[in-house]
C-alpha cells in the first residue's frame, strides 16, 4: 500500500491554514460609507474609571444619576423614573473629525443617511453657556420605532467635548428637558 | 522485505478497530475538556484549541513556553479517517451484499471531510441592523482590521483594509493604491485607553494625543470584546510622516488627514465583509406566550435586494428559518434596543451541505444493509 499521498495532502492542508492575509481594497458608496469607525463601547463595568480632562462642570436636575465613566467616556447621565436613555460624556483633543464628519456618524448609528454642511446648520441649534457656545443636535431614525439622539457640542481650548442622549423616541422625549438643562447649566472648571 | 514488513505493519494499524476505539475515546475526552474550557476561553477559542487543531499545547503559568499537553481534534479526526478508509479498503468485501456498508462508510468518511472543510473555510459575521436601517456589509465578532479612507471622491469612498494579522506580524504596510506607506508603532490585542500619562506616547496627530496605552490580556468569553489600539504612522515616499496616530475601536471620533488635496480617514474597527447584495429591517418580532415574558419567537422580516441576481423580495428569517443567499446563510441570533435591532449571524462555509450528503448516504446505505439483512433473514426463515 502507497501512503505516499497522505504528504502532499498534509502540505496543502498546513499551506491553506498558514496563508497570509492582505491588503483589501474596497469601493464604498457615500450613501453606504457611515460606519468607517465602530460604534462607541458599551458599559464594561470591570475597566477602569478614565481620569477626566478637567475644564467643564455640569449640575444634574433632581432624580438624575451620574455613573462614573470608564474608558474614553468620562461620564454617564441616567434620566429619572427607568427612562430607557442615557446619555454620555466625552472630551477628546482638538475639533475631533470635524462636526459633520461626527454629526454623520451619529446618523448612521440610528440608521439615518449622511448629511451635508447646508443641512448641518440649519439642523443646528446654539446655545450660550458660561462655558462657552454649544452646538446641539436632535437626530430621529426613521420606521415605526424610532430611536432619538441628541448631540451637544462644546469648544473649550484644546478640547471638544460631546455630551449625547440616546434613547427610544418616547423615552429620549421624557429625558430631552433635563438634559438641555444640564446642558445650558455647563460652567468652566475653576480647577482646570 | 524489511521494508513491505513495516507497511504491513503500518497497514495493519491503520486499519486496525484498537486504533478506531483509541480515536474515540480520545475525541470524547477532547469533547469533555473543550466543554469545560468554555467557561474561560469562550466557545470559540475552546473549539481552536481542543477541536480545531493538530495539537493542544499547554503554557505554565507566567511562561512563554508551550508544551504538547494532548492530540488535538484535527489529529484524531484525521487518524480516524485514515483508519476508516483503510478499514473499508482492507477488510471490507466488494460485493452487493455489503454495498449499504460502503456507502455508509463513504458517508462517514465525507462528514469528516466536511469538518476539516469548514475549519479551514469557514468566515463567521454578523449584522446588527435597526428597523428602517439597510447594511450591506457583515462584521466579524473578533477580528479587527485597521481602515485608510481616501474620502476624496464625491459619489465614494475608497476603503483600504488592513487586517489585524498583518498589523501584528509587519513592521511596514504599502500598497499600489496608498500614496504612502502605513508604519505600525505598535499593535495590542486588548488595552485600556486613558487620559494623562501619555507624555511619552510618539502619538502627535488626531485624538490620540496625550493618551497612555495600558495592555490587557485579550479577552475571549463569549459577548466580551477587545479594545485593540494600534499606533501608525503614515509616512511618504520620500521619508516625511504625516504623523503618528492612535487608533482604537474603543474611539469613536474620526480622525485622518489632507494630503496633496485627497482626504484620508484612518480608524480601527471589527472587520467587514462587503457583499454585492443589501438587506433592510422592515420589522423585528418578540412574540411571547400570552400572560408571560417567555420567548415564543423571534423573527426579522428583511427585503433583501440583489440587483445583479434580479432579487428584489421580502424574506422572514426566523429560529430554524435562515436565509441562505449568495454563499451566506443569515441566522436570527440576537436583539436589541428594545426590540428594533436585530442582529443576525452571517455564516459563509462552502462546505456546508457535506454533512447533509453525509447523513443522506448514512441513512441509505443502514437502509440498503438493514434490507439485505431483512431479505436474508425471511429467505433463511422461509427455508
Amino acid at each position: 500500500m502507497n501512503i505516499r499521498w497522505v504528504l502532499p495532502i498534509a502540505a496543502v492542508l498546513s499551506a491553506s491554514s498558514c496563508r497570509e492575509e492582505g491588503v483589501t481594497r474596497t469601493r464604498v458608496p457615500k450613501a453606504e460609507a457611515t460606519a468607517v469607525v465602530a460604534a462607541e463601547p458599551s458599559h464594561d463595568h470591570d475597566r477602569e474609571h478614565a481620569s477626566g480632562p478637567k475644564g467643564v462642570r455640569w449640575t444634574l436636575p433632581a432624580g438624575w444619576e451620574e455613573v462614573p465613566g470608564n474608558g474614553m467616556r468620562l461620564a454617564t447621565w441616567v434620566p429619572p423614573g427607568g427612562v430607557k436613555a442615557e446619555a454620555t460624556v466625552v472630551a477628546l483633543p482638538g475639533d475631533s473629525g470635524g462636526e459633520l464628519e461626527n454629526a454623520n456618524r451619529w446618523r448612521g448609528q440610528i440608521g439615518l443617511p449622511p448629511t451635508d454642511e447646508a443641512s448641518l446648520t440649519a439642523a443646528r441649534t446654539v446655545f450660550s453657556t458660561k462655558a462657552g457656545s454649544v452646538k446641539v443636535y436632535d437626530f430621529r431614525s426613521e420606521g415605526e420605532k424610532r430611536t432619538r439622539l441628541i448631540a451637544a457640542v462644546l469648544k473649550t481650548g484644546d478640547m471638544t467635548w460631546f455630551f449625547k442622549l440616546t434613547g427610544d423616541e418616547a423615552a429620549a422625549e421624557s429625558a430631552r428637558s433635563g438634559f438641555l438643562t444640564i446642558v445650558k447649566g455647563l460652567t468652566p472648571d475653576a480647577a482646570k | 522485505m524489511r521494508r513491505n514488513d513495516a507497511v504491513s505493519r503500518l497497514v495493519d494499524l491503520l486499519s486496525s478497530l484498537k486504533l478506531t476505539l483509541l480515536c474515540l475515546t480520545l475525541l470524547i475526552v477532547l469533547v469533555v475538556a473543550c466543554t469545560l474550557a468554555q467557561v474561560n476561553l469562550g466557545i470559540h477559542l475552546a473549539v481552536e484549541r481542543y477541536i480545531r487543531s493538530f495539537i493542544v499545547w499547554w503554557s505554565p503559568e507566567g511562561s512563554a513556553l508551550r508544551l504538547p499537553l494532548f492530540p488535538g481534534g484535527g489529529l484524531v479526526g484525521g487518524v480516524l479517517l485514515l483508519n476508516l478508509v483503510f478499514a473499508q479498503f482492507r477488510k471490507l468485501e466488494w460485493s452487493w451484499r455489503k454495498g449499504g456498508l460502503w456507502i455508509v462508510h463513504v458517508g462517514l468518511a465525507l462528514l469528516f471531510i466536511g469538518e476539516f472543510a469548514t475549519a479551514l473555510m469557514q468566515v463567521e459575521s454578523n449584522i446588527a441592523i435597526e428597523e428602517g436601517q439597510t447594511k450591506s456589509y457583515s462584521e466579524d465578532y473578533r477580528l479587527m482590521e485597521a481602515v485608510v479612507v481616501d474620502e476624496t471622491n464625491k459619489e465614494f469612498n475608497e476603503e483600504f483594509g488592513i487586517p489585524d494579522s498583518l498589523l501584528m506580524s509587519r513592521r511596514e504596510i504599502s500598497d499600489p493604491g496608498l500614496p504612502f506607506k502605513l508604519v505600525v508603532r505598535a499593535y495590542h490585542e486588548n488595552a485600556m485607553l486613558s487620559r494623562g500619562g501619555g507624555a511619552s506616547s510618539p502619538v502627535n496627530a488626531g485624538v490620540g494625543v496625550g493618551m497612555s496605552i495600558q495592555p490587557r490580556h485579550p479577552v475571549t468569553a463569549d459577548g466580551e470584546q477587545n479594545s485593540s489600539v494600534a499606533v501608525v504612522e503614515p509616512v511618504l515616499p520620500d521619508g516625511k510622516s504625516l504623523g503618528v496616530y492612535l487608533l482604537s475601536n474603543a474611539l469613536g471620533a474620526p480622525q485622518g488627514f489632507i494630503h496633496e488635496g485627497r482626504s484620508w480617514k484612518l480608524a480601527l474597527r471589527l472587520r467587514q465583509y462587503r457583499h454585492p447584495f443589501s438587506l433592510t429591517l422592515k420589522d423585528f418580532r418578540h412574540d411571547r406566550y400570552p400572560g408571560t415574558n417567555i420567548p415564543k419567537n423571534f423573527s426579522s422580516l428583511v427585503r433583501l435586494k440583489d440587483p445583479a441576481a434580479g432579487d428584489d423580495r421580502d424574506v422572514l428569517i426566523y429560529m430554524n428559518s435562515p436565509l441562505r443567499h449568495g454563499g451566506l446563510t443569515f441566522y436570527q441570533a440576537s436583539f436589541g434596543k428594545n426590540d428594533t435591532l436585530s442582529v443576525l449571524q452571517v455564516v459563509r462555509n462552502p462546505a456546508w451541505t457535506l454533512p447533509y450528503v453525509s447523513c443522506l448516504l448514512v441513512s441509505l446505505g443502514l437502509l440498503w444493509h438493514f434490507g439485505v439483512m431483512l431479505k436474508k433473514s425471511l429467505a433463511a426463515r422461509a427455508a
